[in-house]
């Protein structure tokens, strides 16, 4: 069970030529002809962040200098996790003229949704990077920590989309509720407010195993540590969720040329 | 050496859209060719492939006959890998290509070149092998300039072209084949007919669906005749084509 879903992700990783160029291959396909292409996605990004940065940095009383780096990396590093869950959930139903046709490992459709993500966040990150030019980095020294970061991150966000897809291809309601489940997720974790900002309902951040993750990621960009509770949280996700996630594929890996 | 062998092969295909009582009733009326039951948890269930055994040895040139319903399709895709059997076991040693749809991985905003690529990485050729066969498949198709062209200012016959180019392009020791004749014009046609000719000489097994019997008198030396998902008869061509065309 839990050997068959290990073999197809070492197929799957095996035959990456195959997925990242069907994930250029959307990127590239969902800015045809247009003049600016992805970096439609910069520019997008750039304006939401303005005029979200602006309206709540005022309504909190926030520090602008602050807050707007804050903001960048907390919605950036967000819509990479959703939108590879999300995407994820319909990973395996969109791909179904393939997974019917060849033989194909089946995790390259999720690697596929995952490195479409990373370009899309190297276009994203840009902003980033402006934003930490114009107000200055805090400290140098916690840089580096963003790679093993956003690995361990992205980890996470692999093993839930594994999950959410297959369950996807059985039960077509899924990718609604999942949906929905991460708009609910995105007002209930710190990412337009500060973690500390709420000083009644402190459990919805302490308990939000997604306010870790998003810690994780931008702490190191603002100058912070990483807290050890948010390094064990997030192993530890990545450790269980990926022996669940690979148990459950190995299972039911069979059963998807069915279901699609 | 390559081989595929079928032992029990027993496939049960659910069908997700049909449910309720009313509705499965209306599909054993329209089906009688396959056996329809309803699952434990209410979802349709086709009997594809009922009881194959089943061994396929080097040098085996099959056509595969039946009427259409007969499992002839699930029972390549079965072959291929992407079905397994819901009983029984398909074992198979050597490389495997499918030639099951002739559109497989074609992206309409990509170039021809890049089209090569992609559908030749789908139908599992290495990053070399397709750079070293790109002249050739260009060739082979025809298509000149227009390679450089995207795939959607292409006409049906230019795409078959392409797509018949690349996947017979690939080296494979097992072969199946589904209906895959009537491509392009005149000219190409009589070229695509060497060119599968020639992949039949080069590969161990073929395995070859179509409905033109003299086709699968020239080219097979073997015929399995499916009916309702079993094996009615399996032997030397001429004795079960003929037995196939005095029962129709």
């Amino acid at each position: 069970m839990f050997s068959l879903g290990f073999v197809d992700l070492k197929e799957s990783i095996a035959s990456w030529r195959l997925w990242t160029l069907l994930g250029w291959l959307e990127v590239r396909q969902r800015y045809a002809r247009s003049r600016v292409g992805p970096f439609w996605l910069t520019i997008s990004t750039g304006v939401l962040i303005g005029s979200i940065g602006v309206v709540y940095g005022t309504l909190f009383g926030q520090k602008m200098s602050d807050y707007l780096p804050f903001l960048s990396i907390s919605l950036v590093m967000w819509s990479i996790f959703s939108q590879t869950v999300i995407e994820g959930s319909t990973a395996y139903i969109n791909s179904g003229q393939y997974i019917r046709q060849a033989a194909t490992p089946k995790l390259i459709f999720m690697l596929q949704v995952v490195w479409r993500n990373l370009v899309i966040l190297a276009h994203n990150f840009l902003i980033v990077l402006l934003l930490l030019v114009v107000f200055g980095v805090k400290s140098w020294a916690t840089l580096p920590i963003f790679i093993p970061a956003l690995a361990l991150y992205m980890i996470n966000a692999l093993w839930i989309a594994m999950v959410a897809g297959l369950l996807s291809a059985r039960f077509r309601d899924l990718p609604q509720i999942i949906a929905a489940l991460m708009q609910i997720a995105f007002y209930v974790t710190p990412i337009i407010f500060r973690p500390t900002a709420l000083n009644r309902f402190s459990l919805i951040v302490r308990l939000n195993p997604l306010a870790h993750l998003i810690e994780l990621v931008r702490a190191p960009l603002i100058g912070e540590w990483p807290t050890p509770i948010t390094w064990a949280v997030a192993i530890g996700m990545a450790v269980f969720g990926w022996i669940f996630a690979l148990a459950l594929t190995g299972r039911y890996l069979k059963r998807i040329p069915y279901w699609v | 050496m390559a081989y595929i062998e079928l032992k029990g092969a027993t496939l049960d295909l659910p069908i997700y859209d049909v449910q309720g009582r009313s509705l499965k009733k209306t599909v054993l009326r329209m089906g009688r060719r396959n056996t329809i039951a309803e699952g434990t948890d209410g979802v349709v269930v086709v009997r594809a492939i009922n009881n194959v055994d089943l061994r396929l040895e080097k040098g085996d040139r099959i056509g595969l006959i039946g009427r259409n319903g007969a499992g002839k399709s699930t029972l390549l895709r079965m072959m291929a890998g992407i079905y397994s059997p819901t009983y029984g076991s398909v074992v198979s040693a050597g490389k495997v290509v499918p030639l099951l749809d002739i559109s497989l991985g074609m992206d309409e905003n990509s170039t021809g070149m890049q089209n090569i690529r992609l559908r030749g990485l789908l139908l599992g050729m290495s990053d070399a092998e397709i750079r070293a066969k790109q002249q050739s498949i260009a060739e082979f198709s025809e298509l000149g300039d227009y390679l450089d062209l995207p795939l959607r200012t292409y006409s049906s016959g230019m795409r078959v072209r392409l797509a018949f180019a690349v996947s017979t392009a690939v080296d494979a020791e097992i072969l199946l084949l589904d209906e895959v004749m009537g491509v392009g014009d005149a000219s190409f046609m009589h070229k695509a007919q060497d060119r599968l000719a020639d992949l039949h000489s080069r590969a161990e097994i073929v395995v070859l669906a179509m409905h033109s019997n003299s086709e699968i008198r020239k080219v097979c030396n073997k015929a399995l005749w499916m009916e309702r998902g079993h094996v009615r008869a399996f032997g030397p061509v001429e004795e079960v084509v003929s037995q196939y065309e005095a029962q129709d």
